[in-house]
């Protein structure tokens, strides 16, 4: 793989801002209303329910200006959006800015009223979870104290929720985000194999951590957290680190399970390989054959125009004709926080009738589990919606590995 | 009433949770006696404020309803997470503003001062972030349940808990800024022309993980001396191979114990230019003077003024820059952009740990250099707690 200093990728394109902002003026405009505003987001260091919800705190900023942190202003007639950052350098999606100047609600107040919106129906991102996006956050990412100034300083304004207005416009990935996609997950599995490289019994469980992300930083990914099990199988659930842990050495036996995640063009792709420190016992071989096919039937399924009801269906009942369980694991891929969601925490009946559509692209790691419970496994990685089904974003092989 | 984990709930994460219980004891005592003296009968830590929640519980997540009559807080956690100073928390799972509300109104707070930490930037805490850090709709839910309640900031309640270190945090303070020198060295050690930016960047991050600090973005610039407004990465960068007279002005973060501090010092590919050294020996001479008024009672305001007109006769300018090492954001915040007119009364005190690194600046200000690292005050004044000769790095 190329390092960093042969990358040649410097930034999306003007197009690509172009067509971003298009779909949510089209989809502002479908629900009528007369801008979208992205206001200040809390940051992930604070709101910090899970990694996902995290990095995806102010992802609706980054979807649209390439800036770490902003409020966006958006008129839905087409007029170029005012943006509110604390950023001192900007980039060519934005040249202009105005600072927030001591307040963000007084800055994103003013900026409203210079959009004309101080009697307009203004669509709010992130004030709640989203179908698309925000899903893990209920109750929303948007900042408190800047954004009461705003409905005290409008209140003729109607203010309403917008998640999904810039959700669905995150949910297709353009070409240039899908190329951003690929190569995210082919770092990705090279730290896997970094991972596989390493793992040992007597290993330092906190430098295996630290050489994996330095592999991935190592070739261009933005750093974020891997999630990092360990431990002897049975009994409770395998603990989960998401830093380098101290004192925790790998031994004979030991399961590991992972999260790796890579960020390229600020799109977060993630590939995640069950390894196992010894033979694997008889006894889990079903389980994992079953979650290998299930994974590669999920994938056929996987097509422009099915909703995910029916997909979510064929999946949880695939372990029963093996006298296995399976359940539906997998959400979106993107800026952070991407859905739809289906884990064993968000079931994902809410969204029984969302679509699936081409250019999307998830992270697809189906769960199997042995009929008493007694052992499960996952494996996955992302998968591009295209016409004729899902298509890995990196090539590997379902399974667990095994190290003897 | 208690809340129970939800089915399904996701894995616990474990963190770093080594504090004592004494050290427990001593912020929620300290917490408590700074709302008394507010006038709030229970704080809220909301949803959002992550930063003070681990403050006050050592779990990665959580919210805080702690009364100041010295009951018991009710804490509220998710993912079954629990440890030695929260064993029993509320549990749930991605909804928060229900469980906050339910406690305030267990606590008996129907119609009480609730004082919410968070809700703006403080004078030493979430300084950066001026307009606070609470998610909205959940508060808003909770203040519904509560509607003869009064819910005003009270930030500074945990934060000036925060601003003075127990010997406790200074042990981890210390270790930190070991952590933090140790990535510096490594940075200085394999910056040469020719080298991978990016690779350069991630070696520097590997040396701080494997010496177990908790991430935080290592800031680069890596331009050729003299570029005006050198490009800030926090990532790493891509398409960059360095080369000979770059100047690497670097942000090095480590995080053990919670506690976050940091250590800077240039490195330029080259000789260093003959027109730079009078700055930088002015930056020598406003360190050691401005570190000597770092001291117990000293004020803020008197610090800054002293630092931003320490070079008026020389034809040239310094400039006050510093911040509060601990658990993030942490204060009083001085630069360019944070004048810090609000804590200009505010004393430096026993047990403050600040990072220290004030700018110097030719009369243009073309030239810019900066050189510093975590201090500790004590009784008789303050001490560097990181351990380099003052000056730009030349790698020749």
């Amino acid at each position: 793989m190329e390092s960093p200093a042969d990358i040649t990728w410097n930034g999306y394109s003007l197009a690509e801002r172009d067509w971003r902002w298009q779909r949510v003026r089209n989809g502002a405009a479908k629900a009528g209303f007369d801008c979208t505003f992205v206001p200040l987001c809390v940051d992930g260091r604070n709101l910090h329910l899970s990694l996902e919800q995290a990095r995806g705190t102010r992802s609706d900023c980054r979807f649209l200006t390439q800036l770490e942190n902003g409020a966006v202003i958006m008129p839905t007639d087409g007029r170029k959006p005012i943006i509110i950052s604390d950023q001192e350098t900007g980039n060519d999606w934005v040249p202009e800015r105005r600072p927030p100047d001591g307040s963000w609600g007084k800055a994103m107040a003013q900026a409203l009223v210079d959009a004309g919106m101080e009697r307009a129906r203004i669509g709010v991102s992130g004030i709640r979870r989203g179908f698309y996006t925000h899903g893990r956050a209920f109750h929303g990412v948007v900042n408190h104290t800047s954004y009461a100034e705003v409905l005290q300083r409008l209140p003729n304004a109607t203010f309403e929720n917008a998640t999904d207005i810039i959700g669905y416009a995150r949910y297709v990935k353009s070409e240039e985000q899908i190329a951003c996609l690929r190569r995210g997950a082919a770092i990705a599995a090279a730290g896997i194999e970094k991972m596989i490289e390493l793992a040992r019994p007597g290993m330092d469980e906190g430098i295996l951590y630290s050489r994996v992300m330095q592999r991935m930083v190592s070739l261009g990914s933005e750093y974020y957290p891997m999630a990092f099990y360990s431990g002897l199988h049975g009994g409770r659930r395998l603990p989960r680190f998401e830093d380098p842990t101290e004192g925790r050495f790998l031994q004979p036996m030991y399961r590991i399970a992972n999260e790796v995640d890579a960020v390229f063009g600020g799109l977060i792709a993630q590939e995640q390989q069950p390894i196992f420190l010894g033979p694997i016992p008889d006894a889990w071989k079903p389980a994992i054959e079953a979650q290998r096919d299930l994974y590669y039937a999920a994938l056929e399924r996987l097509k422009p125009g099915i909703p995910f009801a029916e997909f979510m269906n064929f999946v949880n009942s695939f372990g029963e004709k093996r006298g296995l369980k399976s359940l539906m694991l997998m959400h979106g891929r993107g800026y952070g926080d991407d859905g739809p969601l289906f884990t064993p925490q968000n079931r994902g009946a809410r969204n029984r009738d969302v679509l699936i559509e081409k250019g999307n692209v998830f992270i697809v790691k189906p769960i199997v589990s042995s009929a008493d419970g007694s052992f499960d496994t996952s494996w996955g990685g992302c998968v591009l919606v295209s016409e004729s089904g899902g298509e890995p974003l990196v090539k590997r092989t379902p399974g667990m590995i095994s190290i003897t | 009433m208690p809340w129970q984990s939800p089915p399904g709930a996701g894995a616990t994460v474990f963190i770093w949770s080594g504090y004592s219980l004494a050290e427990r004891d001593r912020r929620w005592k300290a917490v408590r006696e700074n709302a008394v003296k507010g006038g709030f009968d229970c704080i809220l830590v909301p949803l959002g404020n992550g930063v003070d929640g681990r403050y006050m519980t050592q779990l990665r997540c959580s919210a805080v309803a702690l009364p100041t009559d010295g009951r018991a807080p009710i804490i509220i956690a998710d993912r079954s997470s629990r440890n030695d100073w929260v064993p029993e928390p509320w549990q749930t799972g991605r909804e928060w503003a229900e469980p906050m509300g339910e406690a305030l109104l267990d606590l008996g707070m129907h119609q009480s001062r609730i004082g919410v930490v968070g809700l703006k930037g403080g004078s030493v805490t979430h300084c950066n972030s001026i307009d606070g850090v609470v998610n909205h709709t959940a508060l808003e839910q909770v203040k519904s349940k509560l509607p003869n309640a009064r819910f005003d900031d009270a930030t500074d309640v945990v934060g000036f808990v925060r601003y003075v270190k127990s010997q406790e945090e200074i042990g981890f303070v210390r270790r930190s800024a070991q952590v933090a020198e140790a990535a510096l060295d490594e940075l200085i050690k394999l910056a040469r022309p020719g080298v991978d930016a990016g690779v350069l960047y991630s070696d520097v991050i590997a040396r701080l993980l494997e010496l177990r600090s908790e991430y935080y973005p290592l800031a680069v610039t890596i331009d050729p001396i003299g570029t005006t407004n050198p490009k800030r990465y926090t990532n790493p960068p891509l398409s960059k191979r360095l080369e000979k007279n770059i100047l690497i002005t670097n942000e090095v973060n480590a995080i053990s114990g919670a506690q976050l501090t940091q250590v800077c010092q240039p490195i330029l590919l080259g000789h260093i230019p003959s027109e730079w050294k009078p700055v930088i020996e002015l930056q020598r001479e406003v360190y050691e003077a401005g570190l000597e008024l770092i001291k117990p009672g000293t004020a803020i305001g008197a610090l800054r003024d002293f630092v931003n007109g320490f070079a008026a006769k020389q034809n040239m300018k310094t400039q006050i820059q510093m911040h509060g090492c601990g658990y993030g954001d942490d204060g009083p915040l001085l630069s360019s952009n944070f004048p810090g007119n609000h804590v200009s009364d505010l004393r430096i005190e026993k047990g403050n740990a600040f990072v220290w690194k004030p700018i110097a600046m030719s009369a243009d200000e073309r030239i810019q250099f900066t050189w510093g690292g975590p201090v500790l005050v004590t009784d008789r004044g303050s001490e560097p707690l990181f351990k380099r000769d003052h000056g730009m790095i030349s790698i020749i």
